[in-house]
């Protein structure tokens, strides 16, 4: 009997040691801690699109479409890799942190071989998921931006998420830290490069020409990253800075003078508490500078897994009352009427109660100003020097910031694009201020291009058409169709969406100064 | 499921013990070999993970694979049957949207691996032992674990990198008719069909994305096959 069972028990016994059998391998995880190293090699392709279907997908929407007309058709395809870094934050401390790679692909002479790479920086999230190279996400609409101006039309794009969002180790953002958001971008480059050779979209090469844009906040980081290439003594081909607070010092102060962007009141606690963390001396608790009514966790606050929508209706931040509507009272008569509650429909937004930042912090802050003013801030002096070295903690650290800091001036072609009535990072206070700084620079190395000018130049059609789509959006708000409001309603509405409209054609026109390189 | 599993075993084997004491005579040994025919009609949730479009989802092609059996005959009525065949490879194709974006996807091959699934049936068989023709049904419990689990290069395409693929083996109920015909004492053929559970929880790693699908395989079986007793 036994003899019969013994075949068969070797069989099942061959059977399950088989079944412990391996899969196919995935992705090689470095242990490297360098920042700089990539982490995921090779790395994650999140979308392939070709030339016609990524055209069609962006025509198959309103937004898409105008996006398109602007932009122009696609001439490559685009392969949209999702990278991970090692970087640093805003203390020096080791982090990870994720970002784009977008290739073009395609048989079209510009889609393959050694393409130039663009290295972009984003605007501000508030979103603690933010991922740029998400672009299966329909809200991740300056993905989509970047992938039709750039991507699609020859250029290699490198955007990271930054330390702080995505699946960065980060527990915090380090916002508008020159050093840290210069180092990242450097960072994400390092990695991209070493990624690219590896992916399905390996006939595409770096062709070692490197441009270094971004926008409202990336813009502020194309420039620091502009700086920092130069202090390594290398160099980007061009840049084009877009629509940043440059002059940090400047633009704070006119804040703190009672001149209120509209976003402050989310701007704010990103910038304390990326400053409280680098250099520890902004508060000694939240309530400090924040009022009583917000104190109360905001220093985690931001960024967040929930939207802005959530976060103001919970009364977690006040929508634009950034400062106490009973304005600070030091019997300077001069200073008083300075700190007083501007007689502007768009500043005094900015003016409430409850507010979020306390009276005595806006008093310590704007006391610092006068006692050692910005160049630029109030009264604007030849020059437009930064102050000589400012007390208050908070002045101080955006001083450090400002980046007029480091005596230092592109040395390669730059343009600094804006529109000159925007409301949320003032075109005057930052990209004047720096076309002030750098006026003696030699000709042709520095471009500034204001899209509501009047239409001249190279880019003359795109200010053109600016300007044109501003008029059709306020003419559509006022149908049926555009919610029939009123004239006055209608323009509010496109002073509130005048930062991000001038995003694109700014973009644009930095696709057309890199062509020129 | 598993308490009826466990339920279903512990019947058997009380069912067991009680009839080959009571016909201990009847005990014959049969080797039976053959072809399976599988076909599986694959219901699975679509595949889920960060990054990922909706709708996609999978579905199995058809295939064939060497059938061995082993058969303890326990009593003149009752049959235990312990079948196994040559591991057979299943290769996975996409299902959904043609393309995404521009990476095709439905019906492109996207994975393979391959079955170890013993399967134990105790079969009720109808008619005597000198009958020409003779039914059986069966019940049983059917183990499937997964091994050499590949992503293709088109699925590689599809998840966006080299892809790491596990699956959890399962352990299910399964079922059988049959009809013996008689040649003589020693020869026989069999035709059966049966079905068996098979679900697995898929885990996808791609460059550390992990996607995850639950599928059920449900695979039918027609088995022809031949058979010496002694």
């Amino acid at each position: 009997m036994a003899r019969f069972f013994r075949p068969l028990g070797i069989i099942v016994i061959t059977g399950w040691l088989a079944a412990c059998g391996s899969s196919t391998p995935t992705s090689a995880v470095s242990t490297d801690v360098t920042a700089g190293a990539l982490i995921v090699n090779p790395p994650l392709r999140i979308a392939s699109v070709d030339a016609a279907t990524f055209a069609a997908q962006l025509g198959a929407s309103t937004s898409g479409a105008q996006l398109l007309q602007l932009a122009g058709t696609p001439t490559c395809g685009v392969d949209f890799y999702y990278i991970k870094y090692r970087t640093k934050g805003g203390a020096n401390e080791r982090t990870t942190a994720s970002g784009a790679m977008m290739v073009p692909t395609g048989s079209a002479s510009a889609c393959s071989g050694g393409r130039p790479i663009v290295l972009y920086a984003h605007g501000t999230a508030t979103d603690k998921n933010y991922n740029i190279a998400d672009i299966t996400n329909t809200a991740n609409t300056e993905g989509a931006l970047v992938a039709a101006v750039f991507a699609a039309q020859g250029y290699i794009v490198v955007a990271p998420n930054y330390a702080g969002y995505d699946d960065s180790t980060l527990s915090y953002h380090p916002y508008l830290n020159a050093q840290q958001q210069s180092g990242e971008m450097l960072d994400a480059l390092a990695a991209a490069r070493a990624a690219l050779p590896n992916t399905f979209s390996s006939a595409t090469t770096d062709g070692g020409k490197l441009f270094v844009t971004g926008y409202s906040q990336g813009g502020y980081v194309a420039m620091a990253t502009v700086r920092a290439l130069q202090a390594a003594g290398k160099s980007a081909t061009a840049s084009a800075p877009m629509s940043g607070p440059y002059a940090l010092e400047a633009f704070t102060d006119a804040i703190f003078y009672g001149k209120v962007d509209l976003g402050a009141t989310v701007f704010s606690p990103l910038l304390a508490e990326s400053y409280q963390k680098a250099y520890g001396n902004i508060y000694s608790a939240p309530s400090d500078l924040f009022s009583a009514t917000y104190a109360t966790g905001i220093d985690t606050l931001l960024p967040s897994t929930e939207s802005l929508e959530a976060i103001f209706s919970e009364n977690k931040l006040p929508l634009t009352q950034l400062f106490d509507s009973t304005t600070p009272v030091t019997g300077n008569a001069a200073l008083d009427a300075a700190l007083a509650v501007p007689n502007d429909p768009l500043f005094s937004l900015g003016f409430g109660d409850p507010y979020l930042v306390n009276n005595d912090y806006r008093l310590s802050y704007v006391l610092d100003a006068v006692a050692d003013p910005d160049g630029a801030v109030p009264t604007p002096s030849a020059g437009v020097p930064l102050a000589a070295e400012p007390q208050q903690p908070l002045r101080h650290a955006v001083w450090t910031n400002d980046l007029r800091n480091g005596n230092w001036a592109p040395a390669s072609p730059t343009l600094m694009c804006g529109g000159a009535q925007d409301p949320t990072v003032f075109f005057s206070v930052n990209t004047g201020t720096m076309q002030a700084f750098w006026s003696t620079l030699p000709a042709g190395l520095l471009t500034v291009l204001d899209v509501h000018g009047t239409p001249a130049g190279p880019f003359a059609q795109l200010q053109g058409a600016f300007q044109q789509s501003q008029a059709q959006e306020l003419a559509f708000l006022q149908t049926a169709a555009g919610g029939s409001l009123t004239q006055a309603q209608a323009e509010a509405v496109l002073v509130q969406n005048y930062h991000t409209a001038v995003a694109p054609f700014c973009t644009v026109a930095a696709r057309g100064f890199f062509a020129a390189f | 499921m598993n308490t009826k599993i466990t339920g279903t075993i512990g019947g058997l084997a009380l069912l067991l013990s009680s009839v080959v004491m009571a016909e201990d005579a009847s005990l014959k040994n049969t080797f039976r070999a053959g072809v399976y025919f599988i076909t599986y009609h694959v219901q699975a949730t679509d595949i889920s993970g960060p990054m990922t479009p909706a709708g996609l989802n999978a579905k199995i092609d058809s295939n064939q694979t060497l059938y061995l059996a082993y058969v303890r005959s326990l009593t003149k009525h009752l049959d235990l049957e312990f079948a196994f065949g040559v591991p057979p490879t299943t290769k996975t194709k996409g299902k959904g949207p043609a393309t995404l974006g521009s990476v095709p996807f439905d019906g492109v091959e996207i994975s393979s691996a391959k079955w170890a699934s013993p399967t134990i049936l105790l079969n009720y068989v109808f008619f005597d032992e000198t009958a020409r023709f003779r039914p059986y049904i069966g019940i049983g419990v059917n183990h499937t674990a997964f091994y050499e689990r590949r992503s293709t290069a088109g699925g590689d395409a599809v998840a966006g990198g080299p892809t790491r693929i596990s699956l959890t083996a399962s352990t299910g109920i399964a079922g059988t008719v049959g009809l013996s015909y008689r040649f003589n004492n020693d020869w026989h053929l069999y035709a059966s069909y049966s079905a068996s559970r098979v679900t697995s929880d898929l885990k996808a790693d791609t460059a550390g994305l992990i996607r995850t699908s639950h599928l059920n395989f449900r695979p039918r079986t027609f088995v022809l096959s031949a058979g010496y007793s002694f």
